[in-house]
């Protein structure tokens, strides 16, 4: 048992605001989430282009990434021990979630195994081995749309309430497979050449920023709430890390480097900063639209007036 | 039957006995607020007014809180109320993002009141009451009613602002109120059915 803490303190302090900014899933654990996102999409989006470029290194990477995001799910959680309760995908984007996940484990394994051990029960042209695949598939874009979905669904953040925002995140998650791809590349050198990934990165980087700005443009014309938190994204408290985690290095730095690669040769090191920005930027975008997040007000606020919270 | 509240402006003063009967019905932890007062002030000097608006779930009809949930550890009981079961609450909170009128509250550690003295004799029972790790919300006083009795918050208004009943009767108190004095909801844009109504000032 502990005193009465710092953040009870700032919970005092967010009653009394008008604009209230939502914390729980953006400060202390609500991080985990943040990051649990992040790590899905990025594995979502590895597991797809690994397939499709036939990566086996790449396959064992986005395996690891969403067990990692699992644990940092389960990090996140305020009673951790009753994940496994989380089944009631009817409505629920978060079961929804639990399930792709729990498919995306589940399959790859089945998958993966008898492509990395000769000693498997199964061989990779086995039934089980195909039902793996198939599995791994759906689990995977679950956990491409889920993400957006969550968000998107929770009514109370009107600055996330927009269809517009599964899109960005599907998107974003698309770029951080590449991203991851790339790294792998660079780290590795073997498997694909960069010229089919780098085109790409680019594209997909381009119609990431396309996407982002859309999306801010829409929601600074949509009600106070929403315009309040673009403005708390490009002026306010999340300005720094929008600018810097998002555009700077998430966008521009890929993009630029992405364009002065498509115009010449492109060395590793290279290849490897472009990956490097990407995946940042993916974990940025991700963060400050949480942290944008503002409730609605209880009440329309009248002219020349100022609210205050009993406690 | 929908149970539901009717909440008079006119007639409440502002005193916090709503908040505090409901700390003092539930043993609500420090940051866990099942009813609360905005006060708010309009206008300049002198002409200068305060309003009041007491807050609690609204247990709505369509409830966005519910829907989310993916234990369904948010539900509705049949008389309308909506109630979290704490076995259930795995603590994702993403009820709290839903709740468009911000009535959850997330309860991540024990907490107590007396920074420095420890625990009191009353806050140790209470918290033997309440989970850390889940969200906590009003849930009408449920077993007061089932018991006959009023709400907390009704019970101990000293200004009588406060009524509870049911809604789906035309004949219950609430029901003529809100027909007589033109009762609203907050957001009704938002589709979501509040039970919770006003009386204008």
């Amino acid at each position: 048992m502990t005193a009465i803490s710092g953040r009870y303190e700032q919970l005092i302090q967010d009653l009394k605001v008008e604009y209230r900014p939502q914390r729980e899933w953006i400060e202390r654990q609500g991080l985990f989430l943040i990051v649990g996102h992040f790590l899905s999409g990025v594995a979502a989006g590895t597991w797809f282009f690994s397939l499709a470029f036939g990566l086996h290194a790449g396959l064992a990477a986005a395996y690891a990434l969403a067990a990692v995001s699992g644990l940092a799910h389960l990090a996140f959680l305020g009673r951790p021990e009753r994940f496994w309760k989380m089944w009631r995908a009817r409505n629920s984007w978060i079961a929804r979630g639990f399930v792709g996940l729990t498919l995306f484990l589940t399959g790859g394994l089945l998958y993966l195994l008898p492509l990395f051990f000769s000693n498997t029960p199964w061989s990779s042209a086995s039934f089980m081995a195909k039902s793996g695949y198939y599995i791994s598939i759906a689990g995977m874009i679950i956990l491409l749309l889920y993400k957006g979905f969550v968000y998107a669904s929770s009514k109370g953040v009107p600055f996330w309430t927009s269809p517009i925002l599964p899109a960005l995140y599907v998107a974003y998650a698309l770029r951080g497979g590449v991203a991851a791809l790339l790294l792998i590349l660079a780290l590795t050198g073997d498997g694909l050449s960069h010229e089919r990934l780098g085109p790409l990165e680019l594209w997909i980087g381009l119609s990431a920023a396309v996407m982002v700005l859309f999306y801010l443009g829409v929601m600074s014309g949509a009600n106070p709430v929403a315009r309040r938190s673009v403005y708390e994204l490009v002026r306010g408290r999340v300005a720094v890390s929008f600018y810097v985690g998002t555009l700077i290095v998430g966008l521009a730095v890929p993009i630029v480097l992405g364009l002065a690669g498509a115009a010449g040769s492109i060395s590793t090191v290279t290849v490897a900063a472009i990956a490097l920005a990407s995946v940042v930027g993916d974990f940025f975008i991700k963060y400050t639209i949480a942290k944008a997040g503002i409730y609605i007000p209880l009440r329309p606020r009248p002219a020349h007036s100022r609210v205050a919270a009993g406690h | 039957m929908r149970w539901g509240m009717v909440i008079d402006l006119k007639r409440c003063i502002g005193c916090y006995g709503c908040q505090l009967s409901c700390k003092a019905e539930h043993g609500t932890p420090p940051g866990v607020f099942f009813a609360r007062l905005l006060k708010q002030e309009e206008g300049h000097y002198p002409t200068v007014r305060q309003l009041f608006l007491p807050v609690l779930c609204f247990h709505c009809d369509d409830p966005p809180c519910v829907d989310v949930c993916p234990t369904e550890a948010s539900f509705k009981w049949p008389e309308g109320v909506v109630d979290i079961d704490a076995e259930k609450c795995v603590g994702c909170r993403a009820c709290m993002m839903a709740c468009p009128y911000t009535q959850r509250y997330f309860y991540d550690e024990e907490q107590y009141y007396f920074p420095g003295n420890g625990a009191t004799p009353y806050e140790k029972a209470r918290s033997q009451r309440h989970q850390t790790g889940v969200v906590m919300k009003c849930n009408f006083c449920r077993d007061r009613v089932i018991a006959g009795k009023e709400p907390a918050c009704v019970a101990n208004c000293p200004a009588v602002a406060r009524y509870f009943g049911d809604l789906d009767d035309p004949t219950s108190e609430v029901s003529r109120l809100i027909k007589e004095r033109g009762g609203y909801t907050l957001h009704p844009e938002l589709g979501t059915g509040p039970a919770v109504y006003y009386l204008p000032t």
